[in-house]
């Protein structure tokens, strides 16, 4: 079954806790600005969370002089193969959606490798924002969602 | 498929692997200094030295030869700690280390092999560069080839043409990035860069100002796949906003 990330921009309220998930589980020590998930803040409680889309022909791929960047059969995510990767940043210049990082700590890009098809950052979404859910369930539109009445589950 | 056996170990690789490849997937480390995964292999610092005897050759009948490039044929059998290569590994590591005596990589593998102290005159000149070719094979291996080896023997050196500051350089620093011994000196910010002596503009986002590679290198790029310049100039947070903006479209609210 093929699963995909579910991202529901109206529920999203910029808490960051994918971020913050996101920056443990790659050991970057734990720093939110080391985040492979960005959240755009767009006002108080209003953010919209972007994370790789793992592009079918994916800009990264196809500039990325060494072949580091490479599809994983098992995840279906691009991922960055570190003993490959040159650092020329090209990947961060060529990717349309800024979702390649240049990570200055480590000298390498960073970019969503999906936790080996577990995402870390979903279990900690309060609000649902970002789901991990099979292919054919994302593309159902959901009902439309009175903000006020928003349910904050408690997270892990 | 072919199978071969590391230090007693049968193991199955691609057809296409090489000798190095078979070590590593037999659990078997092996050192090497001018190998890098992403790049072709070069066999430049005799490091990677193994046993190798084909399924054909007598049984004693082995030949030295460096791992890093040798491919893997059916039955062959790989010895990669026999005396003899422990010895060309320490001959090398020797040698190295009287190059470059204070290098601190250079220093951990001489004393992984029981080397302390060189038994040649060490350099009076203390260099880091162990002439590894890396940074000139990705140099090439980008197509830019700005950088080689210059001279020859005692002389031999890393250098960009006449000893100037490269016409060619794109300024991405992969030279510098891929160096074992971070011996390639630059100077980076979000304005200016510079290496091999020459200084580069830092393409910079319009907008925020942030920037992440140099006008030569979105110019090399440019010209290679087609695209825009100015394709090059948004930064990923700029990029960002962008998909945002789109997304806050797609939004299901009463």
């Amino acid at each position: 079954m093929r699963m995909i990330y579910k991202v529901s921009v109206e529920r999203c309220i910029a808490c960051g806790k994918c971020e913050l998930a996101c920056a443990f589980a790659h050991g970057s020590e734990g720093r939110p600005a080391k985040t492979r998930i960005n959240i755009h803040r767009r006002g108080p409680e209003l953010g919209t969370p972007i994370v790789c889309f793992q592009c079918e022909e994916a800009a990264c791929v196809a500039v990325c002089p060494t072949e580091a960047l490479a599809r994983n059969p098992e995840t279906g995510a691009i991922d960055m193969v570190r003993s490959r990767c040159i650092s020329c940043r090209m990947c961060v210049a060529g990717c349309p959606f800024g979702n390649m990082l240049w990570d200055e700590t480590y000298h390498c890009v960073q970019k969503c490798d999906l936790c080996g098809g577990d995402p870390r950052c979903v279990p900690f979404c309060p609000t649902g924002a970002i789901a991990w859910v099979p292919v054919e369930e994302a593309a159902i539109r959901p009902e439309p969602l009175d903000r006020e009445t928003l349910v904050f589950e408690g997270g892990i | 498929m072919p199978t071969l056996t590391v230090n007693g170990r049968r193991v199955t690789v691609d057809s296409d692997a090489t000798l190095l490849d078979a070590a590593r997937a037999a659990g078997v480390e092996v050192p090497t200094l001018c190998q890098f995964d992403g790049l072709e292999p070069w066999g430049g610092c005799r490091l990677c030295v193994v046993d190798m005897s084909q399924a054909n050759w007598d049984d004693d009948w082995f030949k030295v030869v460096t791992a890093c490039n040798h491919p893997v044929d059916a039955g062959m059998t790989v010895v990669t700690d026999s005396e003899r290569i422990v010895e060309t590994r320490r001959v090398v590591l020797d040698l190295l280390l009287a190059r470059c005596p204070d290098t601190p990589l250079i220093q951990r593998l001489a004393l992984e092999y029981g080397i302390e102290q060189t038994s040649y005159t060490p350099n009076p000149e203390p260099d880091d560069c162990i002439l590894c070719g890396l940074c000139t094979r990705v140099c090439d291996h980008i197509g830019v080839s700005a950088i080689s080896s210059i001279n020859r023997g005692w002389g031999r050196e890393i250098a960009p043409p006449f000893n100037e500051p490269p016409p060619d350089c794109i300024g991405c620093l992969a030279c510098a990035e891929i160096c074992p011994t971070n011996c390639i000196p630059f100077e980076t910010s979000n304005v200016r860069r510079k290496i091999w002596g020459r200084e580069f503009e830092m393409l910079r986002d319009p907008k925020t100002g942030e920037a992440v590679i140099t006008k030569e290198q979105a110019e090399h790029f440019a010209e290679r796949s087609g695209v825009p310049l100015t394709y090059f100039e948004t930064s990923d947070r700029s990029k960002r906003k962008v998909m945002a903006k789109t997304f806050e479209k797609l939004q299901v609210v009463k």
